[in-house]
């Protein structure tokens, strides 16, 4: 943080007078998960106006997309939320699905869901060290990767990658998965789900973290929806909204899971529904598992070049951070003639021009990494 | 509710918007005639119909297909690419296909309880694009209405700050505009 | 004469005293230069999760004593570490600004070497060297901590290299920029563009 130009003072009759200071957080901060500017305005301790300023990490995809062919645009989309890449993935091959009239088979469905639900683990774990960091535990960061470099191996053994799978393709996956692998992935949640309490104890019942998060950046239930907010941030305020169970895809209704909801909307029920969350993702992975049958993963006759035929579609679904839809236009051409991405980050992150103000500084970055948007992801 | 319901509910309720030509796949898609009505439509929507969560606002330029000079493709030996080569063909027009000089929008609002979704869409001149803004009833237009006035250069009026938002301010155009010329600035070279 | 340092104990009994250390100004410097190299915490993109990965448990940093710190003011290398975009080349040259010196760059994955994949994107920096000099690059989208390791180590190798006769220890790439120096000759146009020399930015 450095200083900026001293605002001009408002109150000029009060015998005290205070300057009103204004204080740029970003776009070089190690807190801001990326490259955000946070244009704050402070008066002593309180917030008076928060302005965000995004679009650091703005790389025109949505251009970008208009002269790339439909298989191409699925590596653009790993690249939006790269901390989940899988769900980015599924959605745009969803709605270019829905264009094409493919179907996927039950295996690739399957597939589908096991991934995008180890990546929400993996992210989850990310936003649970950074956030410890965020709050000024240190450890829990080192925790959290530990396990996440597990999930990481296992996405590799499929795809190749550790964080750009390009692994869900249009009409199924890219390649079946081993049993080896299957063997390593069971192993894998008989060792995390231990863990999750340990994680508990470790921070999540932590006073000092309670302390500095549980009454701090409350959103209520009609500000959340107000806001188009979505994903754990919506739900934390107890709104019962998750694509999964209110739109589902990819089997999603064959599953059994539970959607866990906060009380109050405050950084701690955000936080801890994030937690919650990565218990019924375990639930789901082993479920899919189960429904692991032979078959193929991927659907026949898909071209190399698809042409479409003139429409458009929609298709949306819970990622990690939210709701992500995308909107694809063809007008029968190779490349999509408009892609448009709901992006839940940017949607996310908007609210901050009103719930930081009122707050302390020191809880800006409490908020902030409560929020846990991706910049990828919100400027595209 | 399922989509018929909805369809009879919005033709009892709100007889001016009529079925979309183009049907957003999966979703029922209305069409509004006009934008002297949008406000009021979508206040109905939320008020009497529980629409009250905007999910998207996106637009699209009918023009045609996009122009290349929109893209950096300048023979640069440092990039990996032979001089003059275009790594994508350049995109054609679609014989007989309805382009035209308009900019539609498309607004997506949810009722989350029901569990349905509609799609509303508006087609506006390309010349001075411009819409009422939507931000007094949903704060969620907010950021998407600026992201649209920034890429494709609809103006919101009524928007409280109207103001750019990804792109950076060097930047002229909006890129999103598929008649969008690159500008170079002095990052190009 | 590094033999000298890395025989001490033997070389120094022999020596009136015991107390006196023979090395040359050049390795004693570059020795501390190179096995404290301090990174700024300044992720941009992807490849900022793969440097967290990097500080983290299995990949484990510290072990060569790299510790990222969140200041400029303190920092010895700058990680460019994922896509650079218009918008932000002017926060980066700043930020470079405000390290102190020397200072060293590595360019992390394909975006920061040359736009990557978003090449003819028209809001991306086409590499981070068109506005600062950078020491290494490492290819990948993105690459892995392993890589980035390897990357440190090549620095380190670099910087064991370095004179202080020569302009403050910075040689002449670090003072133009690499793209602009071939084998330390003055720049050339390159083959095909007629802009002429780079623009200088800032």
């Amino acid at each position: 943080m450095n200083k900026g130009a001293m605002a001009p003072d408002q109150e000029q009759d009060t015998p005290l007078k205070s300057d009103s200071m204004f204080i740029n957080l970003g776009p070089q901060h190690p807190s801001t998960h990326g490259v955000l500017r946070v244009g704050l305005t402070i008066d002593g301790e309180m917030i008076t106006k928060a302005v965000p300023d995004v679009g650091y990490l703005h790389r025109g995809t949505s251009k970008l997309a208009e002269v790339r062919g439909y298989h191409h645009c699925v590596v653009l989309t790993d690249r939006w939320d790269y901390v989940s890449a899988m769900p980015n993935n599924l959605v745009f091959c969803l709605a270019a699905e829905r264009l094409m009239g493919l179907n996927v088979p039950p295996r690739g469905d399957v597939l589908r869901v096991l991934m995008c639900e180890l990546n929400r683990i993996a992210s989850h774990l990310l936003f649970f060290g950074t956030y410890g960091i965020d709050i000024g535990a240190f450890t829990p960061f080192l925790y959290a990767f530990r396990e996440r470099e597990m999930i990481l191996d296992l996405f590799e053994m499929v795809s190749g990658a550790r964080l750009t799978y390009n692994y869900i393709r249009l009409g199924g996956v890219m390649v079946d998965v081993t049993d080896e692998w299957v063997a390593k992935c069971r192993e894998f949640i008989e060792y995390f789900k231990p863990r999750l309490d340990e994680y508990d104890t470790l921070l999540t019942y932590n006073p000092i973290f309670m302390a500095r998060t549980e009454k701090v950046g409350l959103i209520p239930p009609q500000t959340a929806v107000n806001w188009g907010l979505s994903g754990p941030n919506l739900r934390g305020s107890g709104v019962n909204y998750d694509v999964r169970k209110a739109d589902p895809y990819c089997g999603y209704e064959q599953y059994d899971f539970e959607i866990p909801l906060g009380k109050t909307g405050s950084c701690w029920d955000r936080y801890f529904c994030r937690v919650s969350e990565m218990r019924q993702s375990v639930r789901i992975v082993l479920q899919a598992l189960d429904k692991l049958a032979p078959g193929p993963v991927m659907a026949p006759g898909v071209a190399k070049v698809p042409k479409p035929q003139p429409g458009e579609a929609y298709a949306h679904v819970e990622g990690a951070r939210g709701d992500l839809g995308i909107f694809l236009v063809s007008d029968g051409q190779a490349s999509p003639y408009r892609m448009h991405v709901k992006a839940p980050s940017f949607m996310n992150l908007a609210i901050l021009q009103e719930l930081l103000v009122g707050n302390k500084v020191s809880d800006v970055i409490a908020i902030l990494g409560s929020t846990d948007i991706v910049l990828g992801e919100v400027d595209r | 509710m399922t989509q018929d319901e909805l369809y009879s509910k919005l033709a009892a309720e709100l007889p001016h918007l009529e079925k979309a030509q183009t049907q957003v796949k999966d979703y029922l898609t209305m069409r509004l005639p006009s934008a002297d009505r949008l406000l009021e439509t979508v206040r109905a929507l939320k008020e009497r119909l529980g629409f009250d969560y905007l999910e998207m606002v996106s637009a699209t330029d009918w023009l045609g297909p996009v122009k290349p000079e929109g893209y950096i493709r300048n023979p640069n030996p440092i990039v990996f690419m032979a001089e003059g080569a275009t790594p994508q063909s350049i995109p054609t027009a679609t014989p007989n296909f309805p382009y035209r000089p308009m900019i539609e929008l498309v607004w997506m609002l949810a009722n989350i309880p029901e569990k349905i979704r509609l799609v509303l869409k508006l087609e506006v001149p390309r010349e001075d694009a411009a819409v009422p803004s939507l931000c007094g009833l949903f704060k969620a237009a907010d950021w998407q209405e600026r992201e649209i006035y920034d890429l494709m250069g609809v103006a919101f009026t009524g928007h409280p700050n109207l103001t750019k938002i990804l792109t950076p301010e060097f930047l002229q155009g909006h890129p999103l505009r598929k008649d969008y010329v690159h500008v170079k600035d002095r990052f190009d070279e | 004469m590094g033999i000298v340092i890395e025989k001490l104990p033997g070389i120094t009994k022999g020596l009136p005293g015991g107390e006196l250390l023979l090395t040359t100004a050049d390795y004693f410097v570059d020795l501390g230069r190179r096995a404290s190299l301090w990174p700024m915490t300044f992720g941009l993109a992807c490849c900022a999760i793969e440097m967290m990965g990097s500080y983290a448990s299995r990949f484990d940093f510290d072990r060569m004593g790299v510790i990222p710190r969140a200041s400029p003011r303190q920092a010895d290398v700058m990680i460019v570490a994922g896509t650079v975009c218009k918008k932000m080349a002017e926060p980066i040259l700043e930020i470079y600004h405000q390290m102190p010196e020397p200072r060293f760059v590595i360019s992390m994955g394909s975006c920061a070497n040359c736009g990557g994949p978003y090449y003819d994107s028209y809001s991306v920096l086409k590499g981070v060297d068109r506005i600062v000099p950078v020491d290494v690059y490492i290819a990948g989208c993105p690459p892995r901590p392993e890589a980035l390791q390897y990357a440190v180590v090549k620095l380190q190798e670099k910087i064991a290299r370095m004179k202080l006769s020569q302009a403050g220890g910075a040689s002449l790439q670090q003072e133009r920029g690499s793209r602009d120096v071939v084998g330390g000759a003055a720049p050339q146009p390159l083959p095909g563009s007629e802009t002429g020399p780079r623009i200088e930015v800032g």
